[in-house]
């Protein structure tokens, strides 16, 4: 789809947000979530003695996985997988450059990962809660954070060169 | 239209998980659509390969917001309901800069790697097992730098507030900008990627108006709207229809007596808000159980939803009609007194008067009925000729927070401990 247009509709889908439930979208927050809903469930001392994780518990009334952010995020997979199915892209590959192996392109994706989990939560959120969702807003602290997120991959493309090129 | 829908509670808690579901499964759908399942695609972008990330995200951002701006300044949407993340400006930028980094390391976003794994990339499921590694190590060392991510805090607050610029001249800033970028993404994509610009490009050189050009000749024109149409936040000003206040006030629509309260939190009812206006310090020693603690300077446009019963005590009655009058003029319908205060509270029932004797039948069932209700709050009845002087202000603050012996009605308590509203 012509980029222009697929960022049409997810804009109309984030205004649709603002309008129905007076809040954008999100993605990591799910995932947090569901951390210190599994840490709970192993170790519930350990989960409510953490200020991190208490924050994601709720009040005990209801599980915290009957969240907005959850909810949403399972219908991102949902989404993707239709819109994927849909245009023939389906398919269990490795999304890499042509000079990096399998298993450093993987752990490559894991360090990013777990670098992406860090950055979300000191920034109170990643590209589609603070640089979409308060973008739009001209929410101060998200234009700064989208700035740095850029400033950040530019910054180290170089150095990754092999992996993507 | 009252919009935020959910904030007017136009629906209920059950109901936004669906809407969550909808909303997320459209947000996954546009997200693959634009090519964000491929990690190459996304990197691409920092190579001026492909800049799709850029022109995909500012045409989004553009939209909602020209749109949410449009709505709020129609009067159609309240923008102040719409849940801004707060600024904490240095941790923000700290985590910016990471998330760049784990963007080009691992090649994918949050967002984007549920996209890809969704379609069967090895990579981005490996992504994800890489984040939930990350939250919990992040969890393990908060404690030590909590303090780190709460410095610059800000609270909420957008640029045009921030700069003293009018939020109308920054819509059409930012638009002009994402026009600016996309320009210079197609001519590098053209000159540094070797990339023949796509039909729908911006820049080829086409006689007709493309659907493209059609759409950034509407947005354009509508910043230009909003360069002139002022902020979309509704007005600060108190706007109330006095006669209407008026007229509440002088049929005591806006009361509720103690024994109405009463009876609510004795039958457990939680379709309304208990707020107790006096300080912290008093309201420690004794509240109305199942009150929320909200002095005068705590009130504010989303102290509660929209649509919601608001019931507000304090021991000084200025203070609660001043709360009654600051809440009605934000624009909240069902606003309400405890008529008489905490004073009647405790006098009819906490503490209600046994009837004389020889009182009619009527008068003594009532009384017991009366009874069961003050021990149910902790309280207890007080004998018909015992005249204290002023038995009530010094009895009461010593009173410790009740035990009520049936089970507490604490589920008025929808502000006890929110969940994060952010990402």
């Amino acid at each position: 789809m012509n980029p222009y247009w697929a960022g049409f509709g997810l804009g109309l889908v984030l205004l649709a947000s603002f309008v129905i439930m007076g809040r954008g979208l999100g993605a990591s927050g799910a995932f947090t979530t569901a951390v210190a809903t599994t840490v709970h469930a192993i170790a519930p001392a350990h989960a409510e003695g953490n200020a991190f994780y208490a924050e994601y518990l709720g009040d005990g009334a209801t599980s915290p996985l009957k969240d907005w952010l959850v909810f949403e995020v399972l219908g991102v997979f949902l989404g993707g997988f239709l819109s994927g199915a849909l245009a023939n892209r389906l398919k269990f590959t490795i999304e890499k450059g042509p000079r990096i192996t399998n298993p450093r392109r993987l752990l490559l994706a894991a360090i990013g990962g777990a670098l992406m989990g860090i950055g979300a939560k000191l920034a109170l959120g990643c590209t589609s809660g603070q640089a979409l969702t308060g973008g739009a807003l001209l929410n101060l602290g998200s234009w700064a954070f989208m700035m740095c997120v850029f400033g950040g991959a530019y910054g180290l493309a170089w150095f990754l060169r092999r992996a993507w090129l | 239209m009252n919009a935020p829908f959910f904030k007017y509670a136009l629906f209920g808690d059950e109901m936004s998980l669906v809407v969550a579901f909808v909303i997320g499964i459209g947000f996954g759908f546009f997200l693959e659509r634009a090519g964000f399942g491929n990690a190459r695609l996304l990197a691409a972008q920092f190579y001026f390969r492909d800049l799709r990330v850029l022109k995909v995200m500012f045409t989004a951002i553009i939209t909602a917001m020209v749109g949410a701006y449009l709505l709020g300044r129609l009067g159609l949407l309240d923008l102040s309901l719409v849940y801004l993340t707060p600024t904490f400006l240095v941790p923000q930028i700290a985590g910016g800069l990471i998330l760049g980094a784990g963007f080009i390391i691992g090649g994918y976003c949050p967002g984007t790697s549920c996209v890809s794994a969704a379609t069967g990339r090895i990579d981005g499921m490996v992504y994800l097992a890489g984040m939930i590694g990350g939250l919990l190590g992040f969890a393990e060392v908060y404690p030590s730098i909590e303090r780190f991510t709460k410095i610059t805090a800000m609270g909420q607050i957008t640029l045009a507030r921030q700069f003293h610029l009018s939020y109308g001249f920054l819509v059409f800033a930012v638009v002009l900008m994402a026009f600016g970028a996309f320009v210079m993404a197609e001519l590098a994509e053209k000159f540094i990627g070797g990339k023949e610009p796509g039909p729908g490009a911006l820049l080829e050189p086409v006689r007709t108006f493309t659907p493209v050009r059609r759409f950034a000749v509407v947005l354009t024109g509508l910043g230009v709207v909003a360069l002139f149409a002022g902020s979309p936040y509704r007005s600060a000003l108190a706007q109330v229809d006095t006669k209407q206040l008026a007229l509440d006030a002088l049929r005591a629509a806006d009361q509720v007596t103690a024994d109405q309260l009463a009876d609510w939190l004795v039958e457990g009812r939680n379709d309304y808000l208990l707020v107790d206006v006096r300080d912290a310090q008093s309201f420690a020693a004794y509240h109305i159980p199942g009150a929320v603690n909200l002095p005068l300077s705590g009130l504010n446009h989303d102290f509660a939803q929209r649509n919601e019963r608001v019931v507000f005590y304090s021991d000084n009655a200025i203070h609660t009609a001043q709360a009654w009058f600051l809440i009605r003029s934000l624009g909240f319908p069902s606003v309400y007194i405890l008529a008489g205060g905490l004073e009647t509270w405790q006098e009819a029932v906490l503490y209600p008067r046994a009837p004389a004797a020889g009182a009619a039948p009527k008068d003594q069932i009532d009384f017991a009925k009366r009874m069961a209700v003050a021990k149910f709050f902790g309280g207890s009845a007080r004998g018909a000729t015992s005249e204290v002087a002023n038995p009530v202000a010094p009895v009461l603050p010593k009173l410790a927070p009740p035990s009520p012996t049936a089970p507490a009605p604490d589920n008025a308590q929808p502000a006890k401990k929110k969940k994060k509203e952010g990402c």
